[in-house]
């Protein structure tokens, strides 16, 4: 089963990096003779190009739910996406209706699809940092995905 | 009515909006279009090598890396005093360009197309890219996820990797291009020319066939008169990479041409207490508030202004459809803000056809690629056209060339002013007291700013739940009356 995990995120907005970051620490963590790992700061249409040719995919985000605490980890499934699925910019073609997109299309979309979303704080300052409570997520958050692959 | 203040501390959370505010007899009274502020990009450069900055800069937005990447890597020219090579030249030029065809297809088809294909009043659940499909069909949809794809291709073997390029040096790019690759090259340039026809082709059927559209594009609602402009080449044809920055008046007479290091002395930024977003505009007419006219120096950027501000466009087919365009809309410039879906596909037109020339120079897999730097650094600007309008970055660096300042002004916020005033002249023509405010209607305001397609270097993804843009509708006591989308 070919197997993808997407870190995706913003590298230099503090806690908009923790999906990369995840995903460089399962880098080295994980056999990447059996899964791809890669980090993407893409979106909307960038991201299918992403995921077609593979079984599975892991993906890995930030999310401010405005609910919940900073730090905690969901684990999604696209249909908990799915009440968002509406687009008005090219910027904010969400995660559903891309995937709805590419299953029009007949994209080879992967039939598995896993998402964990880490509550975050600051979105929106400079920083290569998360701020402590994010940092102190991405070691829970690379044992869970490992935990997901290993098939626990 | 009563005057209400507006503090954007309070109002945002986190992604931008639009506020509307009704006076006692339920007219508009004003109109506000809210971004959140992106905190400490300054510090954030400061103390790192400024050969670092088209890599960190390119990471601001995960749409168009590519337009900052550019723009940094021409300051970085500049900074160091060195000239890159003409191979070096046509090369970024040539990436540039297929970065245009992704661009602008992702807008048209995503958020531009959809508005006219499906109509102003479907429900906002078809009124995406999932319904354009539904009506023209899957063959189209494909059409334009491959030109997509292939054109990312291009960016990957010229730049190094897709969308996030790791392609340039001050002086010149880093890897040069072999026969192969060119000729693949070539091949997806023809393909791009031939989509960007069936793009035309496609606006022409749906949405210039259309007498209820046409209608909607010249009317008064939707139309600025204001000052323009765009990057141009010697002949002041538009060009997305380089050449000089000129403006034209709302009559279409140049006001000024001048080069990115003098932009300082051209354009100011306004404050205005109620947005974290600085409001650019022609110190030499002044700031005369959000206002129409020649004495306003309120103007506008993207791609119908880049054309209004230009000459005519450098390639064949592209100014055919530029003439037609003109034409058809009454002469120039065009002051109709929904006519930057069309420009914008003639500029996919435009950018194809150039691919297709710089794919074809024979200099192009020369590997002649690099003027090494010996100057000491000391300041550079680099100006490019991106998709969304004329992007500047500028940088201080000590004497080794490490910054000590550094200042962006990103594309979207050249508009920042015009796009306040589209939507308050659109929500003053269609809001009327007694009259019900329907989706349908408000959906409409929103056509008013979509031409803009607004890049706040936002955060690089959707946040589920969220709209992108959501408008709020307030009473004259300051109550919210109507939120759209509803969730």
């Amino acid at each position: 089963m070919k197997t993808v995990v997407l870190g995706l995120g913003n590298p230099i907005l503090s806690d908009d990096s923790v999906g990369f970051r995840v995903a460089k620490l399962l880098q080295s963590r994980l056999d990447e003779s059996e899964v791809t790992i890669l980090e993407a700061g893409v979106a909307g249409l960038n991201l299918l190009d992403l995921l077609v040719g593979y079984d599975k995919a892991v993906i890995i985000d930030s999310i401010q739910t405005g609910e919940g605490k900073a730090g905690e980890v969901y684990r999604l499934d696209p249909k908990d996406l799915d009440k968002t699925r509406h687009t008005s910019s090219s910027h904010e073609l969400n995660f559903a209706t891309t995937l709805a997109l590419g299953k029009r299309l007949g994209l080879a979309l992967p039939q598995q699809l896993i998402i964990f979303a880490i509550e975050i704080k600051d979105a929106s300052t400079f920083s290569e940092q998360c701020t402590p409570e994010v940092e102190h997520a991405i070691p829970v958050c690379a044992g869970m995905v490992a935990q997901e692959l290993r098939g626990d | 009515m009563r005057k209400i203040t507006i503090d954007p501390v309070t109002r945002l959370e986190g992604h931008g909006k639009i506020e509307i505010f009704l006076n006692d007899a339920g007219k508009v009274a004003n109109t506000y279009f809210q971004v959140p502020e992106l905190r400490g990009f300054e510090k954030f450069s400061e103390g790192r090598p400024a050969e670092d900055m088209p890599q960190i800069t390119q990471r601001i937005c995960g749409v168009c890396p590519e337009a900052h990447h550019m723009a940094s890597t021409k300051a970085l020219d500049e900074l160091f005093h060195v000239d890159p090579p003409s191979p070096a030249k046509k090369l970024r030029e040539l990436l540039y360009s297929a970065f245009y065809v992704t661009d602008h297809t992702t807008h048209f088809y995503i958020l531009g197309g959809p508005d006219f294909v499906m109509g102003p009043d479907a429900p906002v659940a078809e009124r995406n890219i999932l319904g354009v499909i539904g009506k023209v069909g899957l063959e189209l949809g494909g059409a334009v996820i491959n030109a997509r794809m292939q054109n990312h291709k291009i960016i990957q073997m010229v730049g190094g990797r897709a969308v996030h390029p790791v392609f340039g040096l001050p002086g010149g790019v880093s890897k040069a291009l072999n026969e192969e690759e060119r000729k693949e090259i070539e091949q997806i340039a023809r393909d791009s020319v031939e989509f960007a026809k069936l793009s035309l082709k496609v606006f022409d059927d749906i949405v210039l066939q259309n007498k209820e559209y046409v209608d909607m594009i010249v009317s008064d609602a939707f139309t600025h008169r204001t000052y323009y402009m765009g990057l141009v080449d010697e002949n002041n044809k538009v060009n997305f990479y380089d050449g000089k920055v000129r403006v034209v008046d709302p009559e279409g007479k140049e006001f000024a041409k001048y080069a990115p290091r003098e932009y300082l002395k051209h354009v100011a930024e306004h404050v205005e207490p109620w947005s974290y977003m600085k409001f650019p505009y022609l110190k030499n007419v002044g700031w005369k508030g959000f206002a129409d006219g020649k004495d306003s120096g309120v103007f506008r950027v993207a791609p119908l202004a880049r054309l209004n501000a230009a000459d005519g466009m450098a390639t064949p087919l592209a100014q055919e459809a530029y003439e037609k365009m003109y034409s058809t809309l009454g002469g120039k410039p065009v002051h109709h803000t929904l006519a930057m879906h069309w420009a914008r596909l003639i500029e996919l037109l435009y950018a194809a056809e150039r691919l297709l020339e710089l794919s074809q120079d024979p200099e192009i897999t020369s590997p002649d690629i690099r003027t090494i730097p010996t100057a000491v650094p000391d300041e550079g600007v680099g100006i490019v056209e991106a998709p969304r309008g004329t992007l500047i970055h500028h940088y201080v660096t000590d004497e080794r060339g490490v910054i000590k300042k550094a200042n962006l002004i990103v594309a979207t916020v050249n508009n920042a002013a015009a796009i306040n005033m589209s939507v308050k002249k659109a929500a003053m023509a269609l809001i009327k007291p007694g009259k019900e405010i329907t989706e349908g209607l408000l959906n409409r305001i929103e056509m008013a700013w979509r031409p803009y397609d607004p890049c706040f270097a936002c955060a690089t993804h959707n946040l589920p739940g969220s709209s992108p843009l959501p408008i709020e509708i307030y009473d004259s006591k300051g109550k919210l009356i109507k939120k759209f989308p509803a969730g």
